[in-house]
């Protein structure tokens, strides 16, 4: 990136003879992005952490799933299988999912209106660092709440673990796939979608749809086959088949609609939803870098200040 | 006002040509030309909504000109790259960005960006910052967060500084520390400048240059003292005559009206005042003109310079 556009540079510099301005100059070399970026990454991961709301809506998850645990009875139908071990696994791709296509797009959004985008688009470098910043956190944030929501019922609850280094293994390829086929997309998200009230509210009520017909929270099969060919298209479905198959035992696939946990199904679905998230991502992450100007803020902030939901 | 001065021999470090600007129907700027060079402070004054934020993003590389030639120390701003990026210094009008962090940990993060930052102790000094180095940046009060704005703006030693209506919202003490940090940087390290303002007393303080856009042309441009002359309000020169009546006369040629009056009073005379026009006059007469439509365009580009 760094050679692409000080070639650029160099072109234009060369090409124009009556180039106005210190040209001549030696130009003062870049830094490199990663390191601002991780930097970044760190400082914002402290921000995370020390922000109450933010902390409690992680403790929030975890009650929850030991609630699930606790009342959720009787085991999955046609398996010895606790039907709250299914109930975890599911919960557990929908944190995923709501990380990268809720927490995701409104911190992307909010940044962007406050102009954030803007003053990185203005530094050297400061976009590759905004995005390598946002990659660690989304990273950090979902192993540390996958971790814990795993840990706290295991530890309490009995919940689910994987049974052997296979699926150790599947949990990690799962996770992987199953982030980078959302994160990608709430990046999108978060590029086109209005302000982050607004946002939250737009993304929220398909989640909730997708949530409750993906088999994330009840055995799949006892929904209209409608419903769960429409579900098999989103993501969520399959992040929630690969973490079961991670994490409950191989009886229970008996209770999946193929009789298989078909790992290779989940990997296809996850990798075209990587690739069309990529394809959405970049163009429109573009576009909402090179349309955010110093009018387009000051015009939000006269509008906020007038709606009386800013002091000037 | 400043010792050194631009160097008016030397290439622009802005030049744009004939720069037009239209937001679908609505055209903002009709043919801008504009020379600014190293180390001056170059003032761009207009009414709200006469198109300084939008020239200002145009030079930035943040906004595409509809039509125009624009050369920013070199590199059209369309295609400028990370290292043109690192010469340049913003501060725009309303950022509200980065509320969980602290002060320093803003500037310190900010720093690393670039080859050769300034310090940032040394930055929050500058600003008067030191003692909310540790507070969070949306608890600082509106003057306090333009000034964190402004050393932010210059925490990479940039060559050149965009300020859009930095002092905002400044108290008169803060303005003044203020002017004498832009002065600084012009002066010493030969920063320079472009900076919109709607305090004329600013620009007149600050600016080695002033520009009036209105109605999507620079009307006038020039020297403060040069943009007063050329008002066509013109200098008040009152005194007490020796039979005690009070006159008052405007002149093109205050220097020569006085010499007069003391040689026809053999003597110094009583209450004798000369008033020169003041900005003010010259941005209300100029604004006025245009709503007049009665106006033709002052060729913007011109050398004058003290
Ligand atoms: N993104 C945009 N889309 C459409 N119109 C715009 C856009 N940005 C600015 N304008 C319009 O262009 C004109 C000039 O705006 P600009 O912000 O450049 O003015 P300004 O001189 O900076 O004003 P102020 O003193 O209020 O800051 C205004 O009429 C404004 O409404
Ligand atoms: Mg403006």
């Amino acid at each position: 990136m760094t050679d692409k556009v000080d070639a650029v540079d160099t072109a234009d510099v060369a090409g124009m003879n009556d180039a106005p301005g210190g040209t001549a100059e030696p130009r003062r070399p870049t830094r490199p992005y990663w390191r601002a970026g991780l930097l970044r990454g760190g400082i914002e991961l402290r921000h995370l952490l020390r922000n109450p709301k933010e902390m409690s809506g992680q403790l929030t998850n975890v009650v929850v799933a030991l609630l699930i645990a606790a009342y959720v009875s009787g085991e999955v139908p046609g398996t010895d299988t606790p039907m709250a071990h299914l109930v975890l696994a599911g919960f557990a791709a929908y944190l995923l999912f709501q990380i990268g296509l809720i927490s995701l797009p409104q911190m992307l959004v909010t940044e962007r209106e406050e102009g954030a985008l803007l003053r990185l688009r203005a530094t050297p470098g400061g976009i590759p660092a905004y995005l390598i910043a946002k990659c660690l956190l989304v990273v950090v944030m979902a192993v540390g709440s996958l971790g814990l929501l795993v840990a706290a019922t295991a530890l309490l609850v009995d919940g689910p673990l994987p049974g052997g280094p296979g699926d150790w293994l599947t949990l990690l390829w799962v996770t992987t796939l199953g982030l980078l086929a959302v994160v990608p997309l709430g990046a999108a998200l978060g590029a086109v979608l209005p302000n982050p009230r607004e946002a939250l509210a737009l993304i929220m009520l398909p989640t909730m749809g997708l949530l409750f017909t993906s088999g994330a929270v009840f055995p799949i099969t006892s929904l209209p086959v409608l419903v769960q060919q429409a579900a098999a298209v989103f993501p969520l479905k399959w992040m929630a088949q690969g973490l079961r198959s991670a994490l409950l035992p191989d009886s229970a696939r008996a209770a999946e609609a193929a009789g298989s946990w078909e790992l290779p199904m989940v990997a296809l679905v996850l990798t075209a939803w990587a690739v069309i998230g990529f394809l959405l991502a970049i163009p429109l992450l573009r576009r909402a870098a090179r349309r955010e100007s110093g009018s387009r803020l000051t015009a939000r902030h006269r509008k906020a200040v007038r709606s009386g939901a800013v002091l000037a | 006002m400043r010792a050194p001065g631009p160097t008016p021999t030397a290439r622009p470090v802005i030049r744009a040509r004939n720069v037009t600007m239209a937001y679908g129907d609505l055209v903002v700027l009709r043919g801008i030309d504009l020379d600014v060079h190293r180390g001056e402070v170059f003032a761009l004054l207009g009414p709200n909504g006469a198109g300084k934020t939008t020239t200002v993003e145009i030079l930035e590389g943040f906004r595409q000109r509809s039509a125009g030639e624009v050369r920013v120390l070199g590199t059209d701003p369309e295609r400028g790259g990370d290292a043109w990026r690192g010469r340049i210094g913003l501060v725009l009008q309303s950022w509200r960005d980065h509320r969980r962090w602290r002060v320093a940990e803003l500037l310190t993060h900010f720093a690393t960006y670039y080859p050769d930052p300034r310090d940032p102790a040394e930055l929050l000094a500058l600003v008067g910052l030191t003692d909310q180095a540790g507070r969070q940046v949306d608890r600082l009060s509106g003057g306090q967060r333009r000034r964190l704005d402004v050393a932010l703006g210059i925490v990479g030693r940039p060559e050149l500084l965009f300020l859009d209506e930095p002092t905002t919202g400044f108290d008169p003490e803060a303005r003044r520390e203020f002017h004498v940090l832009v002065e600084r940087l012009a002066r010493e390290e030969g920063v320079t400048v472009l900076l919109t303002t709607h305090d004329l007393v600013e620009a007149e303080r600050l600016a080695d240059r002033i520009a009036m856009l209105v109605g999507g042309r620079i009307r006038v441009c020039g020297t403060p003292s040069d943009l007063a002359r050329r008002a066509a309000a013109q200098t008040e020169v009152r005194w007490t005559a020796g039979d005690g009546t009070a006159h008052r006369e405007r002149t093109k040629d205050p220097s020569r009206l006085v010499w007069q009056l003391h040689r026809d009073a053999e003597g110094p005379i009583a209450d004798l005042e000369v008033r020169r026009p003041t900005l003010e006059d010259t941005y209300l007469h100029m604004v006025h003109r245009a709503d007049d439509g009665t106006d033709q365009a002052a060729p913007a580009v011109r050398g004058g310079h003290r």
